[in-house]
């Protein structure tokens, strides 16, 4: 098993990407430390990750074997993320394994101009200070130790633009920045800092993503039209499985990638190599 | 006598690249139903209260899991195991409760801590006081300690190798478990182990003080007290000291002398450890002293059934690999069981292997398929190939040659000629000729008159010659030197002989094939040269024994390119000559060109060639500036160890199906090879030092001093049986007595190489060098080769040569080790500085010379005498001028009147020649200064003046 005797904390852990990859890690004898928000955000247009949802990856985990423990933390708010790594920490000694996945798609869909402050500010304060933060609870600790791996969820939106997505997209290329630079802060230290690029995810039921859904309700297109749009779009002529993008993650969680840090690897069919 | 002890703590005793669980220990405890969880839970939150009120992040939590499966499955201990094995933070809660409850309701508590915070005691009196089982009143808990102890941080590639551990460099930190019988323990059992362990490292080793780490709870530990009380001891142990078994176990069985002074050398390989709980669940422990090994190889006393006493074993496996792990363990149970049956014997007869052991480790030295060659003389088979082809040529020198037909005819003459001028049957006859048809023809011919040939060497100093004259007893020489120095007997030119010859002589009939057929001398380390005196079977027998592997064949073409006094030759020769090939003749002079022998090669189409390694090298480089290709099949290496990385290159031009190369091990003693070991590109890439198995008919034997074999990846002293044992040193019947010893295998006898190998799970043999070459450098064992495979390994490093000088005697601190290097651009101390990154202090080498080649023997091999004197030791540029003023300048002047080289505030104490010994001198001298005191560690940690001085500022303010 890749990751036997390891502990990866993974934040996002409800549903979608967050729950492929805690239940690949189990799988490979992780065990794990899911933190979600289990609640839903004002000014965020659909329902957030639930507490049931957080449970159920739980023990979809502890089902594969691992030892969890679950916590409810809104990455926004740094003392709630310091205070569950200590749990974690209490729980299985030293984690191994960061994976800041937490992040929100939405409110989207409208051209710079016609984003309010408050809206910006959640979509930063989420998606990119969130994964700071995290980085700032955990990231002391791996360095200290000399080892660690932390695996930054951004998206081919951290490479390319999408229109009316100016804040996501700012965003996700401010983890690529962020991922760059720590990954050099972190270097002498051993502890290894990736991003990780999925494309357009498609939104498995047994996850129970709803990425897609909410871009296409964003650009207020159907679902299928949205997907068929995407299809089109990538090389491969496919969407993203999550399985894949998890597979990606336990390679960088993983000592096979031990000499890789401040990579941005992309997992989107090609659709960002033309 | 009275071991040392030091008592380090755990930081000192673990290597820089252990990691963290090494030091986790863990307990398991079922809980009955009779545990209620509500009581449990107040248990432990009173417990914690009273004990640890300490800060909120180091305050214990109880934890508890749902597991989704009953107890027993596969799912359930997996969970357990995991949750046993999960090391706690060193800053975070001083302890780990967990709960694990089954699908089937039943639970474990497991308790999980570090042993600089917690030993295995407290966790036992926690699990007690939790199920309710004990009062937590009269208990007491150790304050936490404000930093606990101090896993040292994980480097990426730190850690010595374990010499004889034959790990694996993949394996990261894996560490493996395995337990053996121990059988029943007297007195006292932990020390019983330790004694065994320490026996075995001494043997393993080949050395008698050793060091084992010992960690155990100490008698004096209050059974009321919760907090770290492990007794950590490196003990030092001096087998020399000790006779009995009892002595031994006596001498460990005393309590500690604590001394402050711990060399802080190096972490113990070998250390042992006690657990008192009995076995667990199935295959998992109810206890685990710790998550993954405290030491290299951990061995952990352990209850066994019906009362026994088991050893369970736990090997890092980066260190040590499996099979040595087990081997180690095996020979600990079996000196153990001695020890406690015998108390009266004495350790030096302690047995390492069984009989049945022994046995497997005797069958290794045997080659596979191994009847015995039928005997035969040099000249009968010749003269088979004489019958046999005739016209086939034998002999060629330029445009010189001998068919077999006419080779024989020569020989003939020769032969006549030599029974005219008196020579006997068994009479010796020398041979000082330049390498020329006629140095083979005369050869034949001495066999054919059934004496024995003495080769000498033309270009060897007179002295020399006149030595063998009179050792072997020469009465006639064949020479074509005018000068040859007359002894008794006379001197014959080959012309003169065949002249002579031509009247015919009186056949006689020819002795047995046991019967010596040469006397060469070997030049020793020390004395005067000693003949070799080697029978004709050994010869036949040796060319037999690799015929069909090596496919040796009529159509081979061969080079005489080593001198006839050099025993190489003798392969060269009889090897082409009882195949049916032919032998090109190679002159000195082209012999010493790598670019016209190379020419040689091409011209004469040579397919089975034989070289020096350090010849062979040059000849590469001629080979990669030549355009024409070699037909050469078969290469031979001998003479001198094989560096098989340097091959590499080799491959690219010739591959493995077009040329084959072959390093074979052998000795003059032994006729020529013992050992053979194809090098393909995967050996090369691994640097093998193997030299392969035995030579169908010929046997090895690794064995210690006492003459038992010691077990596989142990270094012992390379003994040879078998075809290829000579009959002895001429004229010296007490050397030959003690070097040739009966071999109690088989039949005759067996030599004893003086040179150090060690046997690998395969059979073949690891040759590791001359036991005279193996120095002590302050007392620890020191093996040139290891240093010289190190520089090997630097890129820019194309040669490489290690020598020690001093005298350890007289001042130990004196001893130094100098190398020399062929370097690809750089300067040394670049080298330097990498080298002093893999190697352990005191194997850096003091000197580090730069040349532009290493010099060779005319037998191709290293001459140390024309290496020049060592470049001082490295200095880096002075970083002031004239003396400073104050504590640094004494401290200057001190380091200078001990280490006796000038000394600059910046240059570093190790680059200037310091060791642990000089270090030491240092403190005293400054003693009787006045000047501060000075601890080892604060030297090692700021090795300049500059940086000492206002370290020990510091302190004084």
């Amino acid at each position: 098993m890749r990751l036997a005797g390891r502990t990866a904390l993974i934040t996002g852990a409800a549903r979608g990407l967050g729950r492929a990859v805690a239940v690949a890690f189990a799988r490979e004898g992780a065990d794990l430390a899911l933190l979600d928000i289990a609640a839903d955000l004002p000014g965020v247009p659909y329902p957030l990750g639930s507490a049931s949802q957080l449970a159920c990856t739980a023990d979809l985990c502890r089902e594969a074997g691992a030892g969890v423990l679950t916590g409810t933390v809104d990455v926004r708010d740094l003392a709630q993320v310091e205070q569950a790594v200590a749990e974690a920490v209490g729980r299985f000694g030293e984690l191994d394994v960061l994976v800041t996945n937490a992040g929100i798609a939405a409110p989207s869909g409208r051209a710079a101009h016609e984003i309010t402050e408050r809206e910006w500010q959640l979509m930063i304060d989420v998606d990119l200070s969130g994964a700071w933060r995290t980085i700032r609870a955990v990231g002391g600790r791996m360095a200290e130790r000399g080892s660690g791996s932390i695996i930054n969820i951004a998206s081919t939106a951290g490479l390319v633009g999408y229109r009316h997505f100016a804040g996501y997209v700012a965003a996700k290329h401010g983890i690529i920045g962020l991922t760059k630079a720590v990954a050099l802060d972190y270097a002498p230290r051993r502890v290894r800092v990736n991003a990780l690029c999925p494309g357009s995810v498609r939104d498995d039921p047994r996850v129970e993503g709803r990425m897609l859904a909410e871009i296409a309700r964003s650009l207020d297109v159907p679902v299928a039209e949205h997907e068929e749009t995407f299809v089109q779009a990538q090389p491969m002529n496919t969407l993203i499985e999550p399985d894949d993008v998890a597979g990606a993650a336990l390679w960088l969680a993983s000592d096979e990638s031990r000499q890789v840090t401040g990579s941005v690897l992309t997992v989107d069919g090609g659709f960002t190599a033309r | 006598m009275t071991p040392s002890f030091t008592q380090p703590g755990f930081a000192r005793i673990v290597g820089v690249d252990t990691p963290e669980s090494a030091l986790c220990h863990a307990l398991a405890v079922r809980l009955t139903e009779d545990v209620d969880a509500e009581a449990l839970r107040h248990r432990f939150d009173t417990a914690v209260r009273r004990w640890w009120p300490g800060p909120a992040d180091r305050t214990p939590t109880l934890w508890s899991e749902a597991v989704p499966s009953a107890r027993g499955t596969p799912l359930a201990r997996h969970r357990l195991r995991t949750e046993m094995h999960r090391p706690v933070s060193r800053t975070g809660p001083v302890l780990r409760a967990v709960v694990l409850t089954y699908a089937d309701a039943s639970r474990d508590l497991v308790l999980t801590g570090h042993r600089g915070t917690l030993d295995p005691p407290s966790l036992r009196v926690l699990a007690e006081v939790l199920t309710g089982r004990r009062s937590p009143d009269p208990l007491t808990a150790q304050p936490l300690p404000a930093e606990v102890t101090a896993t040292p941080r994980r480097t990426p590639s730190g850690g010595r190798r374990v010499e004889w551990g034959m790990g694996d460099a993949q394996a990261g930190d894996r560490t493996d478990v395995f337990r053996l019988p121990l059988g029943a323990a007297a007195g006292d059992p932990l020390t019983s182990l330790s004694a065994a362990a320490v026996v075995v490292l001494s043997r393993y080793e080949g050395r008698e003080v050793v060091r084992t780490g010992r960690v155990r709870s100490p008698a004096s530990r209050a059974s009321e007290a919760l907090g770290a009380f492990d007794e950590v001891a490196v003990l030092t142990v001096d087998l020399s000291r000790v006779r009995s078994n009892e002595d031994l176990l006596d001498s460990l069985s005393t309590s500690p002398d604590v001394s402050p002074q711990d060399t802080a050398e190096r972490r113990p390989d070998v250390g042992v450890l006690e657990v008192a709980a009995a076995a667990g669940e199935a295959d998992i422990p109810a206890e685990l002293p710790c998550q993954s090994a405290l030491f290299p190889l951990t061995l952990v006393l352990a209850p066994g059934a019906d009362g026994t006493t088991d050893v369970e074993v736990r090997h890092q496996v980066r260190h040590v690999g499996a099979a040595a792990a087990r081997a180690y363990a095996e020979c600990v149970a079996l000196v153990h069981r001695q020890l406690t049956e015998r108390p009266d014997g004495l350790v030096r007869d302690l047995d390492l292997l069984d009989a049945e052991a022994g046995a497997r480790q005797l069958a290794l030295g045997l080659a596979p398929e191994s009847a015995p060659p039928r005997p035969r003389r040099i000249d009968a088979l010749f003269d088979e190939w004489a019958e046999r082809h005739p016209g086939a040529v034998a002999l060629r020198r330029g445009d010189a040659a001998l068919t077999y037909g006419q080779l024989r005819e020569r020989a003939d003459l020769v032969a006549a000629g030599l029974r005219l001028r008196g020579v006997r049957p068994g009479d010796h006859v020398g041979i000082c000729l330049d390498r020329s048809l006629d140095l083979v023809v005369t050869m034949l011919a001495v066999l054919k008159a059934d004496a024995v040939y003495v080769p000498m060497d033309p270009s060897h100093p007179p002295q020399r010659r006149a030595h063998i004259v009179r050792d072997a007893g020469l009465r006639v020489v064949v020479s074509d030197l005018p000068d040859f120095p007359g002894g008794d007997g006379s001197v014959l030119g080959v012309a003169e002989l065949v002249r002579a010859g031509g009247a015919g002589g009186p056949a006689v009939p020819r002795r047995g094939p046991g019967d010596a057929a040469y006397v060469i001398y070997t030049s020793g380390s020390t004395g005067r040269p000693k003949g070799v005196e080697v029978p004709h079977r050994n010869v036949t027998g040796l060319v037999a024994a690799t015929r069909d592997d090596f496919a040796l064949h009529p159509d081979d073409t061969w080079t005489l390119f080593h001198s006839s006094a050099f025993d190489f030759s003798v392969w060269e020769i009889w090897g082409a000559l009882l195949t049916g090939a032919t032998l090109v003749v190679v002159p000195y002079d082209v012999s010493r060109s790598p670019t016209e022998f190379h020419e040689l090669l091409v011209r004469e189409r040579v397919t089975v060639l034989n070289q020096t390694p350090s010849a062979f090298g040059q000849l590469m480089e001629a080979d990669r500036r030549s355009a024409a290709p070699l037909a050469v099949r078969l290469v031979v290496f001998g003479g001198e160890p094989l560096d098989t990385r340097v091959l590499l290159g080799w491959f690219d031009r010739y591959p493995e199906d077009r040329c084959r190369l072959v390093n074979m091990f052998g000795i003059t003693e032994t006729t020529v090879h013992a050992t053979a070991q194809t090098v393909t590109r995967r050996e090369a890439l691994a640097g093998t030092r193997s030299v392969g198995r035995a030579l169908p008919g010929w046997r090895l034997y690794v064995l210690d001093p006492q003459g038992r074999p010691v077990p596989t990846g142990v270094t012992g002293e390379i003994w040879v049986g078998g075809a290829g044992v000579a009959s002895g040193y001429l004229g010296l019947p007490e050397l030959t007595a003690e070097r040739f010893q009966p071999d109690p295998f088989l039949e005759g006898r067996r030599y004893r190489s003086g040179d150090l190998g060690r046997f690998r799970p395969d059979g073949s043999l690891e040759h590791l060098g001359r036991l005279d070459d193996q120095v002590k450098v302050r007392g620890f064992r020191v093996e040139l080769d290891e240093i010289r495979n190190v520089l090997l390994d630097d890129r820019a490093v194309r040669a490489a040569a290690v020598l020690v000088s001093g005298d350890a005697l007289k001042d130990a601190a004196t001893v130094r080790i100098d190398a020399y290097v062929v370097l690809d651009g750089q300067d040394t101390e670049a080298v330097r500085r990498r080298a002093s990154r893999i190697l352990p202090e005191y194997m850096v080498p003091t000197t580090l010379t730069a040349l532009d080649a290493l010099p060779l023997t005319g037998n191709g091999k290293l001459d140390p005498d024309r290496l020049p004197a060592p470049a001082t030791p490295a200095s880096p540029p002075k970083a002031t001028a004239g003396k400073p003023a104050g504590l640094s300048g004494d401290l200057a002047e001190v380091w200078e009147s001990v280490l006796g080289v000038s000394v600059g505030l910046d240059d570093n104490f190790f680059a200037l020649g310091g060791n642990s010994l000089y270090a030491v001198r240092i403190g005293s001298a400054m003693r009787e200064r006045g000047l501060p005191a000075l601890s080892m560690r604060q030297l090692y940690l700021t090795p300049t003046v500059r940086a000492l001085a206002a370290d020990l500022d510091q302190q004084r303010s």
